[in-house]
């Protein structure tokens, strides 16, 4: 299947779309509804954590998301948010943060993560699925 | 993308029914309910999730907010989930041990008397 680029404004309404579209290039490409769900967590997680990055900031630049699905499905997230240092791991009542409830997610659901500092400034998330 | 949110007395408990998908887009239309159930007094609270398509990191941020602001007040919060794949967020994140999850209401409301 070709590779598909969807491009959204950084603000947290097109979260949805982005989970939208690509669970319907799943159910295209013949992932089944576990990994469909697997797949719509983990885009979630990947483009929350890009949006939020964004509002931070206050930074206007599109988030990019790219699918590609040549044997096995890799969706890349890149925004272009100047990230703060990560945040702390636990709060003051010892709860884990959003953050490392989202990295937990994101690493069960996919095969594999890399977050890489992008060459445009800001980070790709990559995410590659087993299937 | 809209997030229904139906809140019910059930005994002395507020019995919150959520329904749709709680991502970051809708987490904070569920953060502001919970809030005002406790400022209004509601210090025992039922979230029923048994109507929920969808839920993240934000979800589970709001829910936690949410415990600690009822324990402030020496209250409870519980859950009512038997959906594989939302049990499986808990689960994965460790919140199976942090709320009382139920399969009915009824058995929340009842186990937190």
């Amino acid at each position: 299947m070709a590779r598909v680029e969807i491009e959204i404004p950084p603000r947290s309404a097109y979260v949805g779309v982005v989970r939208l579209a690509l669970a319907s290039l799943g159910r295209s490409s013949g992932l089944d509804e576990e990994a469909l769900d697997d797949l719509k967590i983990a885009v979630s997680e990947a483009c929350t954590n890009a949006v939020l990055g964004h509002e931070e900031t206050g930074s206007d630049e599109p988030v990019l998301v790219t699918w590609e699905d040549e044997g096995g499905v890799v969706v890349e997230v890149t925004d272009r948010s100047e990230k703060q240092e990560p945040g702390r791991l636990e709060d003051s009542q010892g709860f884990s943060t959003r953050q490392v409830m989202s990295m937990a997610l994101l690493e069960s659901m996919v095969e594999r993560v890399d977050v890489e500092a992008s060459p445009t400034g800001g980070t790709t998330t990559r995410l590659t699925f087993s299937h | 993308m809209e997030l229904g949110l139906d809140v019910r007395k059930v005994d002395s408990h507020a019995v919150v029914d959520v329904k749709g998908e709680i991502d970051v887009y809708t987490a904070p239309k569920l953060r502001e309910k919970l809030i005002e159930l406790v400022s209004e007094g509601s210090y025992n609270v039922v979230v029923n999730l048994e109507g929920v398509d969808f839920l993240d990191s934000t979800g589970l941020g709001v829910l936690v907010g949410a415990l600690k602001r009822v324990k402030a007040h020496d209250g409870s919060l519980s859950l009512v989930c038997t959906q594989d794949k939302i049990l499986k967020i808990f689960k994965i994140t460790g919140l199976t041990k942090v709320f009382p999850i139920h399969e009915s209401v009824d058995e929340a409301v009842g186990a937190a008397e």
